[in-house]
């Protein structure tokens, strides 16, 4: 009997440990394991306590941990406190530190204490749930484009048309001046919530020295290729190399997540209808042909096959200089400039236009961008603060690399990019890809170039697309046809949009 | 008087004594309400409504409304059929680890080095070992598939690429980085298990098999027991190794788990209030398996006296 007892009670204890997260405890381990390996790219990834020039301009009390996560304190002899909460690498904090002891040196008189907390991403939105929970907001945070609905509906973020004045506002991508906005139905107009850190692009490269080893021309960024040059290209560039009989070196190599879309945008794809409450794949001529031919390219043997990718993915592919195409983002740029990561000559090229788009090549961008609390005490001095790590003119040099010699981003002032950022780049005094006009041209839109951010980032979240671009593989192997892959896979993603939707509808009661 | 005075010393020494006594009390208590019992009733309350973190939890209860969604949802069933499939390693691992255990239980050279050997896995990074062990799997450039080209001239399996295969090689993964930790424990059983034992069976004319098919199984039971126990819970949650060597789940979802279904659905997805009806869920599941295997120990377990 006893032992009955305590065979219940321990059932119980195990049990509910499952409840309590008592049993899952390394969660964040595996978290940080995942990002270790997706950003290899960053190379070292050392934590550097830059706890040296700290005090120049105000006190500063550091703590940093070994995570990446890192609270700096600065203070000045005002009576107003804020609380700015991001994530960053490293590489980037440094330089917004300097901006936030900046700031507080300009508003000594007002701050008594500006608490500047810095984590990693994989941690940032967990750590955002903890705050919203506990209602206990920074004053200072991020907002995607995709959280900017729910944040506003909900109540926790301003609008910053009071606080920000509209040159600064207007200094910016017209990307970034749009998809911040809301209204209260539609993103995209309205009253502004926040103000861009970065808009970023995800662009197309080519391995120059296999373009002069296969004696071909380089792709013109004025005019990028259409499928059937890109194919005619590829299969010149795919080749036995040591003559073994083994492909050796591949035309492009793909990431069905992130690198899919920018081949079906460019043929008119859209996976939503316009109000985005209908998914659109079934009856989709575009995504038939698009798909066709992006499967193609593996099933042709222009990329590696699908086995060979999950032993070595294509970014590395593309490092080692097994291919000559490969996606590159504008966050890539540095790590590709590097010669030590990539001992090759490349640059920028827009990604194969389809017969059935706009005749213009598209790929999707990305933003994320500082509001401020709608409970933040000092709203006005925290506008102020997201304005000047937003657009302070010494910090988009610093980051843009005019400064500092490595870019981590594009300058968010469109004057600054087209300007003196194109002239370092001209000049050679930032190290980038000559064709840099690819990510104007994606940034702002031209004859040849469109870009507009993913579908995903309307949705409450991107389950949706988990379904169709997690499932490809199977077309490149062969086991299923493009149209039954279609069919089948539309009622999965309705299903879940429909749930995406009603998420997004919770947060209006 | 004299009583009187000593009544007083005492009750001020009980006093202060009760004072103490509830302190001690009250800390484990206090950590239990904070850290099981607030959470446990969180989870329940977040289990039953439409909460994403960024609305409000009390604004959108749904009643049961997840749970008949999640017995409806085909990908829950996926990973909890994963789940269980994956638990064929646990009695691979005890019979592995039993015959590993009574090899290391004779007196032989190096036992302590192997036994540590043995161990070191356990005591290893889950994340750390995972990733290791992904490069073992690797398709083109893994440890396994090198040494079957060397032996065959073939190309391996595609251990992490192929739904079958994906499967055995989290399986294999498994039992190697659990097998340290049963040889302890079966090594500990069998250092309990009394000497004279054996030797009356000896003198009875028993051959090796009866000695271990009636002294060394059945007194080991308790550990077997507590093995079984422990994995069987331990398998429910399995999550680390699936997130590290297969990050999306695995071609068509084959290799995710419950947990791992939890986490995508609570942190990718924002479906907080799901996710907290998948861990009720989970948790019932728990508390039947290790509640049914506490009702039938009486059949098996064996205990020395």
């Amino acid at each position: 009997m006893r032992r009955k007892f305590l065979g219940i009670a321990m059932a119980s204890v195990m049990g509910l440990s499952a409840l309590t997260g008592c049993a899952t405890t390394t969660v964040e381990e595996a978290g940080e394991a995942e990002s270790t390996e997706a950003k290899t790219e960053e190379g070292s990834g050392t934590e550097t306590a830059d706890a040296g020039d700290a005090t120049e301009t105000a006190d500063a009390a550091e703590a940093e941990s070994t995570d990446g996560s890192s609270t700096d304190s600065l203070t000045g002899n005002g009576d107003k406190t804020l609380h700015v909460f991001l994530y960053m690498q490293e590489h980037e904090k440094k330089i917004y530190e300097d901006l936030v002891k900046q700031f507080v040196e300009e508003h000594k008189d007002e701050i008594k204490e500006v608490v500047f907390e810095v984590t990693t991403q994989d941690e940032y939105n967990q750590k955002m749930i903890a705050n919203m929970t506990a209602n206990d907001m920074p004053d200072v945070f991020y907002v995607g484009p995709a959280a900017v609905r729910s944040y506003v509906d909900n109540g926790y973020v301003l609008p910053l048309d009071d606080y920000v004045d509209a040159d600064t506002i207007g200094s910016v991508w017209g990307t970034t001046q749009e998809i911040y906005r809301y209204d209260g139905k539609n993103v995209g107009s309205g009253s502004l919530y926040a103000l861009p850190k970065d808009l970023s692009c995800f662009a197309f490269a080519y391995n120059q020295d296999l373009f002069d080893a296969a004696g071909l021309e380089y792709p013109d960024p004025e005019k990028p290729y259409t499928y059937d040059e890109f194919i005619e290209v590829c299969e010149k560039l795919t080749i036995d190399k040591d003559g073994d009989g083994e492909i050796d070196q591949w035309g492009v190599a793909n990431a069905d997540q992130f690198g899919m879309t920018p081949f079906l945008y460019s043929n008119g794809v859209k996976f939503l209808n316009d109000d985005m409450t209908k998914v659109n794949v079934a009856n989709n001529e575009p995504l038939k042909e698009a798909l066709t031919f992006y499967t193609d390219l593996t099933k042709n043997g222009l990329t590696p096959s699908v086995e060979q990718d999950t032993a070595l993915g294509g970014y590395q592919r593309w490092l080692d200089g097994q291919v000559a195409f490969y996606a590159c983002g504008t966050w890539d740029v540095a790590a590709f400039m590097d010669d030590a990561t990539f001992p090759y000559k490349w640059n920028l090229c827009g990604w194969p236009v389809g017969p059935s788009g706009d005749g213009r090549s598209h790929t999707w961008m990305g933003s994320v961008g500082y509001c401020v609390s709608a409970t933040s005490e000092n709203p006005d001095l925290a506008a102020q603060l997201a304005a000047k790590l937003s657009t302070d003119e010494e910090g988009q040099k610093a980051v843009s690399g005019i400064t500092t010699g490595e870019s981590i981003q594009l300058p968010n002032i469109t004057e600054l990019a087209y300007g003196e950022f194109k002239d370092a780049v001209n000049s050679g005094k930032v190290p980038y890809a000559s064709n840099v006009d690819v990510i104007f041209g994606y940034f702002d839109g031209n004859d040849h170039y469109a870009a507009a951010l993913q579908e995903t980032d309307y949705t409450y979240n991107a389950e949706w697309f988990t379904p169709f671009w997690s499932g490809v593989f199977n077309i490149k192997n062969g086991d299923i046809s493009v149209e039954d892959y279609l069919q089948q896979v539309e009622p999965e993603m309705q299903e879940a949009l429909d749930e995406a939707i009603e998420l997004q509808n919770s947060a209006t009661n | 008087m004299a009583s009187k005075k000593v009544k007083v010393q005492m009750s001020a020494m009980a006093k202060r004594e009760e004072r103490w006594a509830w302190l001690f009390i009250a800390a484990p208590f206090v950590g239990f309400m904070l850290f099981m019992a607030y959470p446990i009733v969180f989870a329940l309350i977040a289990s039953s409504s439409k909460w994403t973190g960024i609305n409000s939890l009390w604004g959108n209860i749904v009643g049961l409304r997840n749970y008949i969604k999640i017995l409806n949802d085909a990908k829950f069933w996926k990973a909890m059929g994963t789940t269980i499939i994956y638990m064929i390693g646990i009695p691979i691992g005890m019979i592995l680890g039993m015959l590993v255990a009574m090899g290391l239980n004779r007196k032989i050279p190096g036992k302590r080095v192997l036994t540590t050997m043995y161990y070191v896995p356990v005591v290893s990074s889950l994340v750390a070992v995972s990733i290791l062990w992904a490069w073992v799997f690797n398709y083109d450039y893994g440890l396994l598939n090198g040494i079957y080209k060397a032996l065959t001239g073939l190309h391996g399996p595609n251990w992490l690429g192929d739904e079958f295969m994906v499967k055995v090689s989290l399986i294999i993964f498994m039992v190697w980085k659990g097998l340290g930790g049963t040889v302890i424990l079966y090594l500990a059983g069998l250092q309990n298990i009394p000497r004279d034992y054996y030797e009356a069976a000896m003198i009875d004319g028993a051959n090796s098999w009866q000695k271990f098919r009636n002294i060394t199984l059945p007194l080991l039971s308790p550990v077997t027991f507590y093995i079984l126990i422990t994995s069987l819970i331990g398998g429910f949650q399995v999550f680390v190794e699936v997130q590290v060597m297969t990050p999306s789940g695995g071609p068509n979802y084959s290799a995710a788990t419950v947990v791992f279904y939890l986490y995508e659905k609570a942190f990718t997805n924002g479906q907080l209030g799901y996710g907290s009806a998948v861990a009720v869920i989970l948790a019932i599941i728990i508390f039947i398996i290790t509640a049914i295997n506490f009702w039938g120990q009486d059949k098996w377990v064996k205990t020395i006296e």
